[in-house]
């Protein structure tokens, strides 16, 4: 079989309309996850999400339900709960745990084998499904109208959430309506690269273009670049070399932020010796 | 028309007293110091002109009007900010001053914009480092920033709660001569909270001192005097005048032992900080 007739293929096809929606929700969250230093929630969340679908699975429903249901709950508690700085570790860590734990019980109580919690954990991205992708279209569109909405007070907040409170903008609002968006694009990531690697497109890509330019636009902008391009030739490498797709998103969003950093490395080395 | 003007005001936070009695008046157009021992309220009087938290006696008028969060006439430069590691550029930040606080899509003048981001950038001195990212800059120069960040909308009251903090003496003399040069500039009246007044006395008219649970407010002299901080403190206080008139108080040494913020019960400082921010996200609608 030739390599373009693998790429006309309608599951690799649905797998590209799908994973073009979500690098651009995930790149543009994502610069603000970097931003916020919410990795950490990233992470839980994307976790939570797991019990979530095992749940739903249990109780016989769609996985996609579980996981809405319990990633935006988990976005509206940590948001609640870690308005403050200081508390933001514990209310995440302890969400992350008892989510956890709910998933574990979950699987247990569920008879079957376990297929739809492995594609949960690890992305079924040559899965997808025409409704899927539909479903992935919505929400990526939804975030990011919304994000563009609110981008000015997000970045505020962001960066001097004393100076905006006294300007009149309400961190909590923003922070809450924030973490939801964030759970909305780590349902729709974990359709592609899963839960354990959710991060290859929330946080490496925003990560290495924060690196890179120190314009938040030009930096959001980017992160949606690499994202993207992460993600393209990430399933042509999948797909002509075969190995997991999420293997190969991972691997370069990863390389991406790994030659950002070397690139800052250099430019400050370099800056320090034309100095000496 | 006095910029601020507070009278018998208190305020207290859940049980406990912060300050009482508390009667000021600020000229607009002069420069204030508020003075006074880790703990005292320095900041929360700044919370109050800011409408951040309320009064539990007394009137506040500040420009005219009841105070309210988020008054457009009202610049602040907060003490503990986040914005030192970050990779956007001081010029964005500072532009974030300027239109921060609007939602949707409808674009600020963008030549507006960016008039005011360097006139701000220039008033302040950091032109010449606005294009690095926050994360590279020295104190000083963050300081600076945060400056053109707090006025690039011209705002007529200033609100700096320590900017000579953490600062050697030469960037302390550099920001207080930028303080008055933005006063000069703007006319826009401005109130520095501090901890020591020798680097500020050359440029203000006017202190506010609190201590336990009091505050008194006046000309330098009128505040700063053995009678008024011997009565304020409760016991005897000696005011020694250098020969290049600089103030040496005297029997203020254990609050003043550590003079240098290096030195200073920082993780009191922060608590009451949290305590204060942790109160006004409560009263946010």
């Amino acid at each position: 079989m030739s390599l373009w007739f693998l790429l006309s293929l309608a599951f690799v096809q649905h797998a590209y309309y799908a994973v073009t929606f979500v690098a651009f929700a995930a790149g543009a969250v994502g610069y603000f996850v970097v931003l916020r230093r919410q990795a950490f929630a990233a992470h839980a969340i994307g976790h939570v999400g797991f019990a979530g679908a095992a749940g739903a699975v249990l109780l016989g429903l769609s996985p996609v339900v579980g996981l809405l249901g319990f990633c935006v709950g988990a976005g509206v508690l940590i948001g609640l709960g870690g308005a403050r700085l200081d508390d933001r570790d514990a209310v995440v860590g302890v969400t992350l745990t008892a989510a956890l734990g709910l998933g574990v019980l979950f699987i247990s109580l569920y008879s079957g084998y376990a297929d739809a919690t492995y594609s949960i954990l690890f992305g079924q991205i040559l899965g997808v499904t025409w409704g899927a992708v539909a479903l992935v279209a919505t929400v990526s569109l939804v975030v990011l109208v919304a994000l563009s909405f609110l981008y000015r007070p997000l970045l505020f907040v962001s960066v001097d959430p004393a100076s905006a409170v006294a300007r009149g903008l309400s961190e909590r609002a923003l922070s809450l309506a924030f973490l939801s968006l964030m759970a909305l694009t780590t349902v729709v990531a974990i359709q592609i690269v899963g839960v354990l690697l959710v991060f290859s497109l929330l946080v490496a890509p925003a990560a290495a273009a924060e690196q890179v330019t120190n314009r938040p636009r030009r930096a959001l902008l980017l992160s949606v670049a690499i994202a993207l391009v992460s993600s393209w030739l990430g399933i042509f490498l999948g797909v002509w070399l075969g190995g997991p797709v999420s293997f190969w998103i991972t691997a370069l969003a990863a390389s991406s932020y790994l030659g950002a950093r070397i690139r800052a490395f250099w430019q400050t080395r370099g800056v320090a010796m034309g100095v000496a | 028309m006095n910029a601020v003007e507070l009278r018998d005001g208190a305020v207290t936070r859940g049980a406990t007293l912060i300050w009482r009695d508390a009667t000021i008046d600020v000229a607009t157009g002069s420069v204030s110091a508020i003075l006074g021992p880790n703990g005292a309220g320095k900041s929360t009087l700044l919370y109050t002109l800011l409408g951040l938290v309320s009064l539990s006696e007394g009137s506040l008028h500040v420009l005219g009007r009841a105070p309210r969060r988020g008054d457009a006439r009202v610049g602040y430069m907060p003490q503990t900010r986040r914005e030192g590691d970050q990779h956007l550029s001081a010029r964005d930040y500072v532009g974030l001053g300027f239109d921060g606080t609007h939602f949707g899509w409808r674009r600020t003048s963008k030549s507006a914009k960016e008039k005011a981001v360097r006139d701000a950038l220039l008033v302040t001195g950091a032109n010449a480092f606005a294009s690095q990212p926050l994360r590279t800059l020295s104190g000083g120069q963050r300081q600076r920033v945060a400056l053109a960040h707090a006025m690039v909308f011209r705002p007529d009251l200033l609100l700096l709660d320590e900017p000579l903090a953490a600062l050697d003496i030469g960037a302390q003399a550099e920001i207080v001569d930028l303080i008055n040069l933005i006063r000069h500039d703007t006319g826009a009246t401005i109130i520095v909270v501090a901890h020591d007044l020798n680097p500020l006395a050359p440029i203000v008219d006017h202190v506010v001192w609190i201590a336990r649970h009091q505050v008194r407010s006046g000309p330098i002299d009128d505040v700063v005097n053995e009678a008024v901080l011997s009565d304020l403190y409760g016991h005897p206080i000696e005011i020694i005048v250098t020969p290049r008139g600089r103030r040496v108080i005297v029997g203020l040494e254990e609050e003043f032992a550590h003079p240098h913020p290096h030195h200073q019960p920082r993780d009191h400082v922060h608590e009451e900080a949290h305590e204060h921010f942790a109160e006004f996200y409560r009263d946010q609608p």
